[in-house]
């Protein structure tokens, strides 16, 4: 199969970001649980790091973020910066893990759903926010339950904008 | 394996650029660069349709949702009689609080009072959009004359402030919001203070120069209103909320107040808003 030119690839990534983000201000606020809800650009940000690696991941992250911290009033380029993180230890991670099975990856979004709300909550504390506390795993916890029961169609989703990594990343790793 | 090296050291760099540009965004938002605000109003104005289309198209799933949770059939009942407890509450202190004023300012000019001040009422129509972000979204924007920064309240009394508004629909940061800060007063001792938000399902906490052996020092119930000090970014006398506790804050010199909010902002159907600009 040729690879998707650079075009093809944004116009489809912004594609899944304009749609996770509507489906996160519109709808994702009134199907929470136990007053949390899931975060779904986190989830898009972390499925770019499975599919496309670090480099890619992160930059997707990035723009994931940007996109969120447009439409909060929370501090502008927090998101930013937690989800290109995420997404690139993600990447770095998946580099060197075999995905046989299909669970794996949900796995991989499940519990980095976990560490970004966390990662997201020590930035915001440093920054003067005061979110580290029992809420914040509460909150973790309750994201990567949400963010697992979304993330088979949102990896099928993100992988169709970027396309996969792995077989070019693979070759690079045995060459 | 040079590959492999040259993706990695790419990888690291992009990593580094993104964090760079991350922490650049961030001072400019600390700094209250008007680039960031303006982005935020044209991403909101743009975005706007398209999460009204949303919010309507998935009315039925939340529903269902929302009956399969428990929430059920018994959410506009629970709205209606909170409402009303609210609106019970906020008389209360209201009424307290206009004794008071009525028998220290009888006869002075230009009494701001809140009734006075036109209004006009709207929907909540979305919950705060992340779990970190303590605002909601209101059906009425710059088309019904609300503009940034008039205070919100509702029955018990108030609920926030517009902190961004589209032609259609305006953005409340709540009261709990930890950079929420109103100036407060404590009746009748009117000794002020800031009351400062803690995050959701948190009590307020204000800090008073009050000394831990001061007379005017408030018991458990004690109510407090927005202090109308000049140039204040509230009208005067809106009901916050009653003193939970007080603790011994700076050292054991001054005294904090941990404060219940009136209104109940986990829970708000409708609100209104008061078309009251701050003094610039």
């Amino acid at each position: 199969m040729t690879p998707a030119s650079r075009w093809v690839v944004a116009v489809r990534t912004s594609v899944v970001l304009v749609l996770a983000l509507t489906f996160q201000l519109g709808i994702a606020p009134s199907l929470g649980l136990f007053g949390v809800q899931g975060d779904l650009l986190l989830l898009v940000a972390i499925a770019a790091g499975v599919s496309a690696g670090p480099d890619r991941g992160a930059a997707v992250g990035f723009a994931a973020g940007l996109a969120y911290d447009l439409m909060l009033q929370t501090p502008f380029g927090l998101s930013a910066l937690t989800y290109a993180t995420v997404a690139y230890l993600v990447g770095g991670l998946q580099d060197s893990v075999l995905r046989a099975a299909w669970w794996i990856p949900v796995l991989t979004a499940t519990l980095a759903s976990m560490l970004g709300v966390i990662l997201y909550g020590v930035f915001g504390t440093v920054l003067g926010e005061d979110l580290v506390g029992v809420a914040l795993v509460r909150t973790a916890a309750v994201v990567a339950l949400l963010n697992a029961m979304a993330a088979p169609i949102v990896m099928k989703a993100t992988e169709w904008a970027i396309g996969s990594g792995r077989g070019a990343r693979a070759r690079g790793v045995f060459r | 394996m040079a590959l492999s090296r040259r993706t990695g050291g790419r990888s690291r760099l992009t990593i580094a650029l993104l964090v760079l540009t991350s922490l650049s965004l961030l001072t400019l938002d600390f700094r209250d660069s008007p680039i960031v605000q303006s982005a935020r109003r044209t991403a909101a104005t743009v975005f706007s349709p398209l999460r009204g289309a949303a919010e309507s198209v998935s009315e039925p799933f939340t529903n269902a949702w929302h009956g399969i949770t428990g929430y059920g059939g018994l959410k506009d009942q629970n709205d209606e009689l909170r409402r009303r407890i609210d609106e019970l509450e906020g008389r209360d202190v209201l009424q307290e609080d206009a004794a008071q004023q009525l028998a220290e300012l009888l006869g002075q000019q230009n009494l701001e009072w809140v009734g006075d001040i036109p209004t006009t009422a709207a929907r909540v129509l979305s919950g705060s959009p992340s779990n970190f972000s303590h605002t909601v979204d209101i059906s009425k924007g710059s088309d019904d004359g609300i503009a940034v920064g008039m205070p919100v309240v509702n029955g018990a009394g108030l609920v926030g402030k517009v902190v961004q508004v589209t032609g259609s629909r305006a953005t409340v940061q709540l009261i709990t919001d930890p950079d929420f800060a109103v100036g407060a007063k404590l009746l009748p001792s009117n000794v002020t203070g800031t009351a400062r938000g803690r995050g959701r399902g948190k009590d307020l906490v204000v800090d008073t120069p009050l000394e831990p052996d001061s007379e005017d020092l408030p018991t458990p119930g004690t109510s407090l209103t927005t202090s109308g000090a000049e140039l204040s970014a509230f009208p005067d006398s809106i009901p916050i909320g009653k003193v939970r506790s007080v603790r011994e804050s700076g050292g054991g010199l001054a005294v904090d107040l941990v404060v219940r909010p009136m209104a109940d902002t986990e829970r708000l159907a409708f609100v209104t808003v008061l078309l009251w600009e701050p003094p610039a």
